[in-house]
């Protein structure tokens, strides 16, 4: 295995509505002996509402440049949008000559020379620590049905993503490896959940998040396993509302893709969070063996 | 809609493309494909991007920035993956609401919809406290956008009591949750707001 310890970028969401995505992200690096070193006192990327470049670029600077003088050279993040804005924060180092000294005249704590690699979770797993390892390590099966659902920019834009762009297979490629089954979901995969426009246009939003669900839900799936938090803020809590809006039941779990990679692992449920799922997560849990 | 030729303001796609995300205004050939792979446009055919480019390239500055659709975009990239000229379209969407935002408080225009409104209170919580503060940021979004305090407090109720009773019987929204996390330096977050701006 490549890694051993690693920058972790939580974001704001994990002390909050996604406190199970850090409890299962740091349990399964845990149990696979990575450190996780938290960016110490990090603050907001920015994440969809920083509409300035070069604000996104100095609030995510501060972020690297701490883990930078950590001596820490990858950064991971379960978020994301975190892992959008860490990484074209890089590539605006790498593109731009002048960055780095507008960085650091803004304040000395935004000195960053472009060091640190950020990362998401899954491209950590799957291609850093390898699918070989994993399959090493799995101690359980979990034979269900999954609609792997990636989101936005794990794959685009494909200059900073790290999986393709319309047909994602990261994930994919993980659940397989833990037993279960991955439906047909190519069109719905890496289409938009709707979060950006969740508290302004509600109405479009649900209308995204529906149709993931209704999707998953037609081709027989037993859960949708995401790995971003504002995606599962949509597809999870939610969900009731969904349902109440346009009057159907759904009932649709939604694990991230770190519970149910811990699960495979064999880690507790309530270590991984499954507990503090909105939709309940039991149907799942009852399956692995 | 005729449009009105004397109105035009020829400067606006150079406006555009000075704004960090807008560069690639000029290259766009109008081919549609960000259009037709939108997923906003699918279910608001209203929803535009190729037409939002060619209304700005022709310099219907005020149509553009009073438009409700600037402010419909989420960001997805789905576009600007596939745009073959590299115009970028998520990016420039958002250089056309950053000027929009701008000419608004001159008074030049005014803007549709509510997403600006939650955008600066997502980064007023952002400059006080270094983090997110979920209850801040609702607080503020929902008296602005209702207009006074005891309007916003009433929508904001009947949008997110459910949500908010969810969150905590599941144990996600503890008293610590009630108050802001704020980072130790937020100095330094400060510094970036007063130098960067909004």
């Amino acid at each position: 295995m490549a890694v051993s310890k690693l920058a972790y970028y939580p974001g704001c969401p994990s002390e909050t509505h996604a406190i199970e995505q850090d409890m299962s992200t740091k349990a399964v690096f845990e149990k696979l002996g990575i450190e996780l070193v938290e960016v110490e006192d990090w603050n907001c990327c920015g994440a969809a509402e920083a509409e300035n470049p070069e604000m996104v670029y100095a609030l995510n600077a501060r972020n690297l440049a701490i883990a930078e003088r950590d001596n820490l050279d990858m950064m991971v993040t379960s978020c994301s949008v975190c892992f959008y804005n860490l990484a074209r924060t890089n590539e605006a180092y790498e593109k731009d000559a002048g960055l780095k000294d507008r960085m650091k005249a803004i304040d000395p704590a935004l000195e960053y020379n472009g060091s640190v690699k950020a990362k998401h979770v899954v491209d950590v797993i799957v291609n850093e620590v390898g699918l070989d390892e994993i399959k090493k390590r799995i101690e359980k099966k979990i034979p269900v049905k999954v609609a792997p659902y990636y989101g936005c920019y794990m794959g685009r834009p494909s200059r900073l993503g790290f999986d393709d762009p319309d047909n994602p297979e990261t994930m994919d490629k993980i659940i397989e490896l833990l037993g279960g089954e991955v439906i047909p979901y190519s069109q719905m995969k890496a289409k938009c959940c709707g979060g950006p426009l969740m508290m302004t246009r509600s109405d479009l939003a649900f209308k995204m998040s529906k149709n993931l669900i209704d999707a998953a839900k037609a081709r027989g799936a037993d859960c949708i396993v995401t790995a971003c938090p504002l995606c599962h803020m949509m597809l999870d809590a939610k969900q009731p509302d969904i349902e109440e809006t346009f009057k159907v039941k759904l009932e649709m779990p939604v694990l991230y893709f770190t519970q149910i990679l811990g699960l495979g692992l064999g880690i507790d449920p309530k270590k991984l969070g499954l507990n503090k799922n909105i939709v309940s997560t039991k149907a799942i849990e009852e399956k692995v063996i | 809609m005729a449009i009105k030729t004397w109105e035009l303001d020829s400067n606006f796609k150079n406006e555009i493309a000075a704004m960090p995300g807008g560069e690639g205004i000029m290259k766009c050939f109008q081919c549609s494909t960000c259009t037709v792979g939108c997923p906003i446009t699918e279910l608001e055919p209203s929803y535009n991007p190729r037409k939002i480019i060619q209304m700005s390239l022709l310099g219907m500055k005020k149509e553009v920035l009073e438009s409700e659709e600037i402010w419909l975009c989420a960001v997805c990239q789905t576009c600007s993956e596939r745009c073959p000229q590299d115009v970028r379209i998520s990016d420039l969407m958002g250089a056309i609401r950053r000027i929009a935002e701008k000419e608004a408080e001159e008074g030049k225009i005014e803007l549709k919809g509510v997403r600006a409104i939650f955008e600066k209170a997502f980064m007023h919580q952002l400059e006080k406290f270094g983090r997110m503060y979920e209850i801040g940021l609702s607080m503020e979004y929902y008296k602005k956008a209702h207009g006074g305090f005891f309007a916003g407090m009433m929508a904001m109720q009947k949008d997110y009591q459910k949500l908010g009773m969810r969150f905590f019987k599941k144990g996600k929204m503890g008293p610590k949750s009630m108050f802001p996390d704020k980072i130790k330096r937020t100095g330094e977050v400060k510094k970036i707001f007063e130098k960067v701006g909004e």
